[in-house]
């Protein structure tokens, strides 16, 4: 291994975050202003870094501690790791933005933000684990310190949401240990190398069943059938803000465990053609179909959106589950798409919660008069999320669609494609009429009793941005295209 | 003309646009289309609300329409046509009301679902030749069909099948028009006008794309496009006649007449290398029924602007003493008959050669068809489809008539009604009226000299199409050619007369003839089966699978985990818990039991020791059950010792006073014997 000098910028982000986090949660602020500016500087600040990270070329190592004789704590600047780092900066900095707003409405500000930042810092550096020990701390400090996120309000359906999510959680994390113990006490080092680590030669039973317990351990927090039980619990109950990066953000540390274990330890080689392949394509083609069926069918708005999620999150882990590079494209530029998406709905929820205080799809006729920016960023991230031309997600999915047409895979294949167009229908079905009784509300309807309700900058800008990067990367992927290029070049 | 422009990348796949003779022509076509339209919206759209979105989404349908009908490869077609559909959306359902949102529901999920489906096609076919440029589609598709496997053809088939689906759907094609009879009576009369006269064509360019470039010369597809597009003319034909709405009757005109440009698509295939007739008929019907629409359209928004009514009984006798109106309407009604020196009849005759030409040819041998079918049976079945063309004709002119007759013939029958009629002054703006008389003066001059302009227009466009030029140059107005029209305004007449005016008109209570409604409600489409399948049973199936496996997966994970995992592990932790403690018990009790020492029995008391042992337990156990309360108290042993000890002493008493009196008696019997021995 070469060690060039240890770089403390991949750390920065995470102690600047448990600083801030420190300060904001035990200080007795006098004024809420000086607390969220601590707090915007916080997220600024790792944004900053993170931006500065993905564009100095240097290779950058950072070990941290050493447990024993080859389980080492190592940060490493990688490509994949850059993408995610960026983009759960970016929209951590999003979310908390809308926050500052939105928990005006709710008590106990100051934990809100101490554990927003530190869930913060702590996925930031997450993204720069150079192996799967380092992953596995952090993934479950991740855990642990997201769940007040989700309690917020202390009522009993909220305590018991958290310890639901906790317990799914925890439970994932276990399975992904058992191949974790399998694997290093075979000798395996369990770096995360481009294309895997593991020494070369075919798996055992035993090392395949290892590595469809770690899939399935990592997809619990991917919301992948049967282990996504806890989405539909968590996300109606939890802040808006905190929805939002439970759901685009928290849900995809989730797929980068899969994606690092697959294709950074195991190798996708390894894995082609083999039960665990055929399993996991199952299961996600199952989650994509199901979750949006419920969706279609849930009344709850913060509850259709968590079973989007459940639904959105298995089109990424079944273009993984591909082993394709083509279809490996679709997934990361979904994993991008559908975090901006869903931010940027969950923040839509929130506000009209917060401005008119319902929370029923059939309660929301002619809700655009009333607040038409939340809904106009709404209904375009909505049709965005179906995929309709020329925004994003109609190019992911365009990725995936290919990508598994040219897998090869008996019934896969073309199943897989099809399953995603029907689930594209019903995402139409479970948006888009939305927007058309936000827009069009029938004559019989009530009327909204608040005409004007539409909430303040700090929610609006970043819904604005997050919608417009979702239908501009869509026109110009070129950027995130290339980088996705290298990344495939280096796996496959 | 030959412009292309490429943008890679762009929108992920990179989007390309050709400018050549058929793009050019549709592209102008649109634009006029656009401009016309505009310059009646302003007075239609006067009392509307929300113009500024009317507006929006008009230009954005434009943009994308225009996109469609640039693109040079088939993914640019498809962005900008699930554009061109989300944008005229909302022109169509500009009023709100509620018949309007139900049917810009409809419309709207047939865009959706057709669009997704087209999509799924358009997957197979980038993944089946790996390029979806219209030249190289029908190079690699070419391939594929003349050489290529079993399975190759099947999947071509299947993605022609789902590519077709979306853009058949937008072209209002037999079984998916169910949209277009619903959407354009309810959208204001410009949108109408487009909607019927150029975005219905953005289907069909799609059509011809898969027709030319896809399936170019492929029997077996020109049959199935040809079938089609039959169902849907006649389909349109005899919907239009039953209309008593005069814009569901423009609409379901449109229906019909693009069924004949979609059998035109499928002749196209069918004729292989002979589809000069064909290839024209189809881009000259496309470009005429556009005009057509334009006007008919633009003169029914006149009407609906002035009165805001739809039904034919309550707008007859609206359009007596108009000239204007009345002869702009007429010239529409007459282009559309295909009514000779009209350009609606140049294209029909086309179309209509083109069969006769394809059953000819039939006869001959020649012309392409599929496997199944001798040239025997698909000659017979191409002349009944000749026949059933010659009829949509005549339904045409039917159902003009009865429009024509309807509005600006009869008197109303509400005579109070008529004089208010009569009496109105301005009915529209001067632009109005000169936008409506251009938009006419077109029709005749296309149909009277159809050699300098629809001919001209049809060579420059048919090289999109790979069409040949006709051998010799078609001469419409002969003998020959004139028939064929002739016989459709013969059939046309007979209808009109023999079943509208005896058949679809009732007497109401007061005496007047009215038009009825004939057509049975329960027949249709999206009642009988599209919704009661997409809207309740798929949904109830699968929602309820879904809601199985989800209640399932959560209720199984929280019942192992919660309920089976402790109570199973609690139980065996608890038994290994035991296993120990349990073993040492179990010593205890069997082989490592304490044992209190033996009493000792005196010799000669076992007995009494044993026996009183048994009595004492019985006693104990008596006196725990029968003798509770009253225990006996006794030691059985000790009785029982007691006893036996007397017994013995007893015995020895007896046994030395028996020996002492044996002793005796031996004495004394000695004595006697001695007695009796000596003294005797």
């Amino acid at each position: 291994m070469t060690n060039g000098t240890p770089a403390f910028e991949l750390l920065l982000p995470l102690l600047l975050s448990l600083a801030g986090g420190l300060a904001v949660g035990c200080v007795r602020w006098k004024s809420r202003r000086a607390m969220l500016g601590l707090t915007a500087a916080v997220l600024a600040a790792d944004l900053l870094i993170t931006v500065y990270i993905c564009l100095s070329g240097a290779a950058m190592r950072l070990p941290l501690f050493t447990v024993t004789e080859g389980l080492e704590a190592v940060l490493r600047a990688d490509t994949l790791g850059k993408i995610f780092a960026l983009l759960f900066a970016f929209v951590w900095l999003m979310a908390g933005t809308a926050a500052f707003e939105y928990m005006e409405h709710e008590r106990d500000n100051p934990r809100f933000f101490a554990f927003y930042l530190i869930v913060g810092g702590v996925l930031n550096a997450a993204c720069w684990a150079g192996n799967f020990f380092t992953y596995y701390i952090l993934f479950e400090l991740m855990t642990l310190t997201s769940m007040p996120l989700v309690l917020h309000s202390l009522s009993h359906e909220a305590v018991m949401a958290a310890l639901k999510y906790l317990f799914y959680s925890m439970g994932g994390a276990f399975l992904t240990l058992f191949g974790f113990f399998l694997f290093v006490s075979q000798g395996e080092s369990m770096t995360f190398r481009p294309g895997g680590s593991l020494a070369a030669g075919a798996l055992t039973g035993q090392q395949l069943t290892a590595v469809m317990l770690m899939i399935a351990g990592f997809s619990t927090k991917a919301g992948m059938f049967p282990m996504h039980g806890w989405l539909p619990t968590a996300h109606p109950v939890a802040p808006a803000p905190a929805s939002a990066v439970l759901s685009g953000v928290i849900t995809k540390a989730g797929v980068l465990g899969v994606l690092r274990t697959v294709y950074y330890v195991v190798g996708p080689d390894k894995l082609r053609g083999t039960w665990v392949q055929t399993v996991w394509i199952c299961l996600a083609l199952t989650t994509v179909f199901m979750g949006s069926m419920l969706a279609y069918r849930e009344d709850v708005l913060k509850k259709r959106m968590a079973y989007s999620t459940v639904s959105q999150v298995s089109y990424v882990l079944f273009g993984l589950s591909l082993l394709h590079p083509t279809a490996f494209t679709g997934a990361i530029l979904h994993v991008v798409f559908h975090s901006l998406v869903k931010d940027t709905l969950f923040l839509a929820a929130g506000a009209v919660i917060i401005r008119t205080g319902r929370t029923r799809v059939s309660e929301l006729s002619g809700i655009g008069r009333g607040m038409p920016v939340t809904m106009w960023c709404f209904t375009l991230v909505s049709v965005t999320l179906i995929g309709i031309p020329p925004t994003s997600a109609f190019v992911s999915k365009w990725y995936l669609a290919v990508g598994s047409l040219a897998t090869g895979i008996p019934v896969v294949s073309w199943l897989g494609p099809v399953i995603l167009l029907i689930s594209a229908l019903l995402t139409a079905g479970y948006l888009l009429t939305i927007s058309i009784k936000a827009f069009l509300p029938e004559k019989t309807a009530q009327p909204l009793a608040v005409e004007k309700c539409e909430p303040g900058w700090r929610m609006t800008v970043p819904m604005g941005i997050m919608t417009g990067l979702s239908v501009l990367l869509g026109v110009w992927p070129g950027p995130l295209l290339d980088a996705v290029g290298t990344l495939t070049g280096l796996l496959f | 003309m030959d412009i292309s422009l490429a943008l890679p990348r762009l929108c992920g796949m990179g989007l390309s646009f050709r400018v050549d003779g058929f793009r050019l022509l549709f592209a102008c076509l649109t634009t006029y289309m656009w401009l016309m339209t505009s310059l009646f919206t302003p007075e239609y759209m006067a009392h509307a609300r929300k113009k500024g979105r009317y507006w929006f989404f008009l230009l954005a349908t434009y943009l994308a329409t225009m996109g469609v009908f640039l693109s040079d490869d088939l993914y640019t077609t498809f962005v900008f046509f699930e554009l061109m559909s989300l944008a005229s959306y909302v022109c169509v359902i500009h009023d709100e009301k509620p018949a309007t949102m139900r049917a810009g529901g409809v419309y709207l999920a047939v865009a959706v679902i057709g669009g997704l489906v087209t999509l799924m096609g358009i997957f197979l076919l980038y993944h089946l030749t790996g390029s979806l440029s219209f030249a190289s589609l029908r190079a690699s598709c070419a391939d594929l069909l003349a050489g290529g496997g079993r399975e190759e053809l099947k999947w071509l088939y299947i993605a022609g099948l789902c590519v077709l689906f979306g853009f058949g759907a937008k072209a209002g094609m037999f079984p998916l028009h169910i949209w277009l009879p619903m959407a354009h009576p309810v959208a204001p009369a410009p949108a109408s006008a487009l909607l019927s006269g150029i975005i219905t064509k953005s289907g069909i360019f799609g059509l011809l794309v898969l027709a030319a470039d896809v399936f170019a010369g492929d029997g077996a597809w020109g049959l199935l496009i040809a079938g089609l597009g039959t169902a849907t003319m006649l389909l349109g034909g005899v919907l239009a006649i039953f209309s008593v709405d005069i814009k569901r009757t423009l609409a379901c005109s449109s229906m019909s007449q693009l069924g004949m440009i979609i059998l035109g698509v499928g002749m196209q295939d069918l004729l292989g290398e002979h589809n000069a007739l064909a290839v024209r008929g189809t881009i000259l019907h496309m470009v005429n029924h556009a005009n057509l629409k334009l006007v008919l359209f633009m003169a029914a928004g006149v009407i609906v602007m002035n009165l805001h009514k739809l039904d034919l009984n309550e707008i007859r006798g609206y359009g007596r003493k108009k000239p204007l109106l009345k002869a702009v309407f007429l010239t529409g009604a007459l282009g559309i008959g295909g009514i000779p020196l009209f350009n609606g009849y140049v294209s029909k005759t086309l179309l209509h050669e083109s069969i006769v030409e394809y059953v000819e040819l039939l006869h001959q041998g020649a012309g392409s068809l599929p496997g199944f079918l001798t040239p025997h049976q698909a000659a017979a079945l191409f002349q009944g489809i000749e026949w059933l063309f010659l009829l949509t004709g005549g339904m045409t002119v039917a159902y003009m008539t009865k429009l024509f007759v309807c509005v600006f013939v009869e008197r109303n029958a509400d005579p109070a009604l008529q004089r208010e009629y009569d009496r109105k002054g301005r009915y529209c703006s001067p632009l109005t009226g000169t936008v409506l008389c251009l938009a006419a003066l077109v029709l005749p001059v296309l149909g009277c000299l159809p050699g300098l302009t629809l001919d001209r227009l049809a060579d420059t466009a048919q090289t999109f199409l790979h069409g040949h030029s006709p051998a010799h140059p078609v001469h419409y107005f002969s003998l020959v050619n004139l028939k064929g029209g002739l016989i459709s305004v013969a059939i046309g007449a007979a209808i009109y007369l023999l079943i509208v005016r005896r058949g679809l008109m009732a007497r109401r209570e007061d005496g007047a003839r009215v038009y009825a409604d004939r057509w049975p409600k329960k027949l249709d489409l999206l009642t009988l089966v599209y919704e009661p399948v997409l809207l309740r049973a798929l949904p109830a199936l699968c929602g309820g699978a879904c809601r199985l496996l989800d209640l399932l997966s959560d209720g199984v994970i929280t019942f192992v985990a919660g309920t089976v995992f402790p109570a199973v592990f609690g139980f065996f932790c608890r038994v290994l818990d035991f296993v120990t403690d349990g073993c040492v018990l179990l010593l205890r009790r069997t082989t490592h039991r304490q044992r209190r020492p033996a009493p000792v029995v005196p010799d000669g008391y076992r007995f009494s020791y044993y026996a009183g042992t048994c009595l004492n337990a019985a006693a104990r156990l008596l006196d725990r059950t029968v003798r509770r309360g009253r225990p006996s108290g006794r030691d059985y042993v000790l009785l029982l010792a007691e006893r036996q000890s007397l017994y013995k002493d007893t015995r020895r008493l007896i046994r030395a006073s028996a020996s002492f009196s044996l002793l005796m008696m031996g004495l004394g019997l000695a004595a006697v014997v001695l007695y009796l021995l000596v003294l005797q």
